[in-house]
């Protein structure tokens, strides 16, 4: 199935959905589960937060669906806008980042655990691909490019970025913010 | 709307979707939002192109308890009403806190009107606040009154759920029965009238921390007047379990 089919098939379920049609719930959520349920989980990295954040999502569409009509755009990124939200709603929250604190060893060292989440970077690397715009990508600097990635698939603010990349923080929102206006640029060329 | 207004709010938005604005901006952008429209398109516009980087992320099939959480918080009906079919049979032989916690759940998630006269404010937010929520049966089981009242609160919110049939010239008292540490019986308690049908209440001589803290069921006789602290309640009419809910 073409992805334009896709799009048409969920628009349709979505207004069935703002009709009060479960079943139609149920066929946005066969359709649409797994790659949103990627998108929660490498934003917040454990699956029971990632699955409430799905859970939660798929009620506000049931309740908000007839929204969906008024916005102009594939169903897919409203979905997706509405699954990113509730995540980021989850990572800015301070008991998200009490639970997720780094484990620290008897002396107060924190001990460093493994993230095995893909790395970020190569994830936009295959998107931009993807999206054909890779050569505009590419005449960003690779460390903005990078900024951009851990913002976006790992819904890490301006400060962790900036740890995360061992740079300045004024830096890091320079990078982030020249990421997003490229990011523009190259798809609005695109056309 | 000058050029540089719109260069902030177009900035302000798609830093806004990228999920990179956090604290006082955040929060003042989410009350622009609120009221324009202007705001909410360039945010529309911004996740639409941000959306697209999601294409290479990898789907990963998520639980198949996702979806019957969803399920249940979409028919509240449907779960209602299975949830009064499996009241029946259980609640007949059934003790222990724990399922006084899941049933009165259940029923005060149905019936969230009963705590409309809750203390507004802050509990306003949470679905619920922490209460004492008491569920007395009949002989048969079935569910009757519905008592609560905010944790820290002197006032009982009753909801009759089914009339009961109170002889001329008498009066429902409400009684608590505590227990002691060892889960020994205390001497009952005398709370306050229960009117026969429909919305009642009244005010407690202390909190219901005070007074419910330890009280593990709830109990209904049918006196000649209200009783006075000290009094022994006769036959009960209506028992039930008596639940913190937080």
């Amino acid at each position: 199935m073409s992805a334009s089919t896709d799009s048409t098939v969920l628009a349709d379920q979505l207004a069935r959905v703002a009709l009060g049609d479960r079943a139609a719930l149920r066929r946005v959520y066969e359709m649409s589960s797994a790659h949103l349920f990627g998108v929660a989980l490498r934003i917040l990295n454990r699956r029971d937060l990632a699955e409430d954040v799905l859970q939660d999502a798929f009620v506000s569409v049931w309740h908000r669906a007839g929204d969906y009509r008024a916005v102009a755009g594939q169903p897919m990124t409203w979905l997706i806008s509405i699954v990113r939200n509730k995540a980021l709603d989850v990572v800015r929250s301070a008991s998200h980042r009490y639970e997720t604190a780094l484990p620290e060893d008897d002396e107060g060292r924190v001990l460093d655990i493994e993230d095995d989440r893909p790395d970020p970077l190569g994830l936009l690397g295959e998107a931009v691909e993807a999206l054909a715009i890779r050569s505009c990508m590419d005449r960003l600097e690779a460390s903005h490019r990078q900024s951009l990635a851990l913002a976006y698939y790992h819904g890490l603010s301006h400060s962790e970025v900036a740890e995360r990349m061992a740079a300045p923080l004024g830096s890091v929102k320079a990078w982030v913010r020249r990421g997003l206006e490229r990011l523009k640029r190259c798809l609005e060329a695109q056309g | 709307m000058n050029y540089e207004r719109r260069e902030l709010m177009d900035r302000l938005a798609s830093e806004y979707a990228l999920g990179t604005l956090r604290g006082p901006a955040l929060r003042r952008f989410r009350r622009l939002l609120a009221s324009s429209d202007l705001a909410r398109d360039a945010v529309r516009t911004w996740e639409r192109r941000l959306a697209t980087l999601a294409v290479s992320v990898p789907a990963e099939p998520p639980s198949p308890r996702v979806w019957r959480g969803i399920e249940a918080r979409i028919a509240p009906q449907v779960r209602r009403k299975s949830l009064w079919q499996w009241l029946k049979p259980v609640l007949g032989v059934a003790c222990g806190v724990i399922l006084g916690v899941a049933v009165t759940l259940g029923l005060v998630r149905g019936m969230p009107e009963v705590f409309t006269t809750l203390d507004a404010g802050a509990e306003r937010e949470q679905a619920l606040p922490q209460s004492y929520v008491g569920l007395l049966l009949d002989a048969e089981s079935r569910p009757t009154v519905l008592a609560s009242s905010t944790r820290h609160g002197k006032r009982v919110t009753l909801k009759i759920l089914r009339p009961i049939d109170v002889p001329a010239g008498k009066v429902l008292q409400l009684w608590a029965l505590p227990q002691d540490a060892n889960g020994q019986p205390l001497a009952p308690i005398p709370l306050g009238v229960v009117p026969a049908q429909g919305r009642g209440g009244f005010d407690m001589p202390d909190t219901a921390e005070r007074l419910l803290s330890n009280v593990p069921r709830l109990g209904i006789t049918v006196q000649d007047a209200p009783a006075s602290p000290g009094d022994t309640p006769g036959d009960f009419l209506l028992q039930g379990h008596c639940a913190k809910l937080w």
